[in-house]
């Protein structure tokens, strides 16, 4: 299983605003904040952990199909910027970031995985609605050429808790993938 | 609180948030904050800090969890208010 998300820190410093008070609070670790006020980029830090936590949480969803809004429960350890973990409960995720000027994005996974393709672009458009169509093509697009599908007879569907899952001629793939779009940058990887 | 008057007052709060404008203009009980209006998980975070403000109230984490519905976000609030 495996689960990505995507910052652009531009996007996110335009709608959010994490210095707003009990924001930090809600969302991060006595560790994490700690993390976060020594860090001399404290604003890619607090999009860096935000980005492992969802992504875990993507992982998380999909093996418990179970929803929940509580980003602090999902705990990050940083072995280095690129390299972390995130834990929940008994759970513990792989998380291999990257992170640019523009962006942070975050691949998590079950195992120390390394096989995983995984893809981010830019898109000057940012409708959400076409920003998902384009997204949710350019993985088609992948995986029909990679595993030989006909694109045509793909599909991607949600299951009730939101996970997508991929369709073949409507048999449904073991493919496990994830999508994620912030801002001018969307994502995916799968396994 | 009332049922519609509380489901106004929540319905001003996320709108600055939304991304979904035809599921904002059906919002009801059972929209669904992330699935139904788009809104990004961050700013789910601002909804519940603008729900503290404008009711006056505290939500924990553990309350947090749930709230990812209208109808969760109204329930949660209406105790909250009750506890006061």
């Amino acid at each position: 299983m495996i689960g990505n998300d995507i910052v652009d820190l531009q996007q996110a410093a335009k709608d959010s605003n994490w210095q707003r008070p009990r924001f930090l609070d809600k969302v991060f670790t006595k560790e994490e904040q700690k993390l976060i006020s020594n860090s001399e980029d404290k604003h890619q830090m607090v999009w860096l952990l935000w980005s492992m936590k969802e992504a875990a949480y993507k992982v998380n969803v999909q093996q418990f199909e179970k929803r929940f809004f509580n980003p602090k429960r999902l705990v990050c350890k940083l072995f280095s910027f690129e390299k972390g973990m995130v834990s929940i409960d008994n759970e513990s995720y792989f998380t291999s970031s990257e992170i640019t000027e523009d962006y942070v994005y975050t691949v998590a996974t079950l195992n120390e995985e390394k096989k995983y393709k995984t893809h981010c672009f830019k898109m000057e458009q940012t409708d959400f609605k076409l920003q998902s169509q384009f997204l949710k093509k350019q993985l088609l697009t992948t995986v029909a050429k990679i595993e030989n599908y006909n694109i045509k007879e793909l599909m991607i569907k949600k299951t009730e808790v939101g996970v997508p899952q991929l369709f073949n001629n409507f048999e449904k793939l073991l493919t496990s993938f994830s999508l994620t779009h912030c801002g001018r940058y969307s994502g995916f990887v799968y396994l | 609180m009332k049922k519609e008057e509380l489901l106004a007052k929540l319905k001003t709060i996320v709108k600055p948030y939304i991304q979904d404008e035809e599921a904002y203009t059906k919002l009801s009980e059972e929209t669904d904050f992330i699935n139904d209006l788009k809104i990004n998980s961050a700013n789910l975070v601002d909804v519940i800090l603008d729900v503290e403000d404008e009711f006056d109230i505290r939500i924990e984490n553990d309350d947090m969890e749930k709230m990812v519905s209208v109808k969760a976000a109204m329930a949660i609030v209406n105790e909250k208010l009750a506890a006061k």
